[in-house]
């Protein structure tokens, strides 16, 4: 099976097949990344397109590492675009403890679509915290991959997947008691 | 290597949640999309392309007319100079020898510098 820099570099040459190739391994990843960061399918699966979009533009960039946080940072970059668009008011505080997670969009429109099992879980879970458990368990990133992706520092990055995921299997068990 | 905890429990639940979307569709659209930017990308460039060379054929008659004009001027010139070094030479010897010395200089030089 070729690797993942064998088939960007095809892709970077113009080959649209490696290109396809690409997109079906990481369409998953990116998408359940993108639904968890906005909570809405719809938003999610646009902000993964143009992820893609812009992953094909930008092939010839990729230079190693692994592909997935390549792709995962720049899926990172278009939400965080989106959400500048949609809510310029608000700026990312990766410290925040008590803001709750505000989503993108609709969120009556976004109870009737399709609704992942673990995105009430989530939904409680602090922004920076949503963020960095959403990067570093959901999309597999390693500590410091996700802190390259965000900017944050990976104490931070580290402390708030440790305290997400805390609060994540707290708000699992109370909700498989109720 | 990742050093740190991967938290197999939350993320096999995460990916059996991603491995559930349907991928095709997703697939299709992204692909169609970067087929119709290469498309938009390449007729761009095929029209900026034509344009140019258009715009390059209309000059050639006059960039032809140009060239025979410094053609002309340097066949001039060069028989020009060519008389005047023979009269220069016929008038005064020595200057034919510091032409030589110079030209030998100038080639030594050019043949040790490396490229």
């Amino acid at each position: 099976m070729r690797t993942d820099p064998d088939l960007a570099a095809d892709a970077a040459r113009g080959s649209e097949a490696a290109f396809a190739e690409l997109v079906r391994r990481h369409q998953a990843r990116v998408r359940g990344m993108a639904r968890r960061l906005t909570g809405s399918a719809s938003a999610g699966d646009d902000i993964a397109q143009m992820t893609f979009l812009t992953a094909w533009q930008k092939i010839g960039t990729y230079a190693g590492g692994t592909f997935s946080a390549w792709i995962c940072t720049i899926c990172w970059r278009e939400f965080l675009q989106v959400r500048r668009k949609t809510r310029p008011e608000i700026e990312f505080d990766e410290t925040a403890e008590i803001i709750p997670f505000d989503k993108i969009g609709d969120r009556s429109a976004s109870q009737t679509e399709n609704r992942m099992d673990l995105s009430r879980a989530l939904d409680r879970l602090t922004e920076a915290q949503r963020v960095c458990v959403v990067m570093c368990v959901a999309a597999g990133l390693s500590h410091r991959e996700a802190a390259e992706a965000t900017g944050w520092p990976l104490g931070t990055v580290k402390s708030h997947v440790l305290r997400g995921v805390e609060a994540l299997r707290k708000h699992l068990a109370n909700a498989q008691v109720a | 290597m990742r050093e740190e905890e991967t938290f197999e429990d939350l993320a096999s639940l995460f990916a059996a949640e991603d491995r559930a979307l349907e991928a095709k569709p997703f697939i299709d659209e992204v692909m169609g999309k970067v087929r119709r930017r290469s498309m938009v990308r390449k007729t761009l460039l095929l029209a900026a392309g034509g344009a140019g060379a258009v715009v390059a054929a209309l000059q050639v008659p006059s960039l032809l007319g140009d060239w025979i004009t410094v053609d002309n001027t340097i066949v001039t010139a060069i028989s020009t100079a060519q008389q005047q070094a023979g009269i220069l030479a016929s008038t005064n010897p020595l200057w034919l020898g510091i032409a030589a010395l110079v030209a030998l200089s100038l080639a030594a030089v050019t043949t040790m510098e490396r490229t």
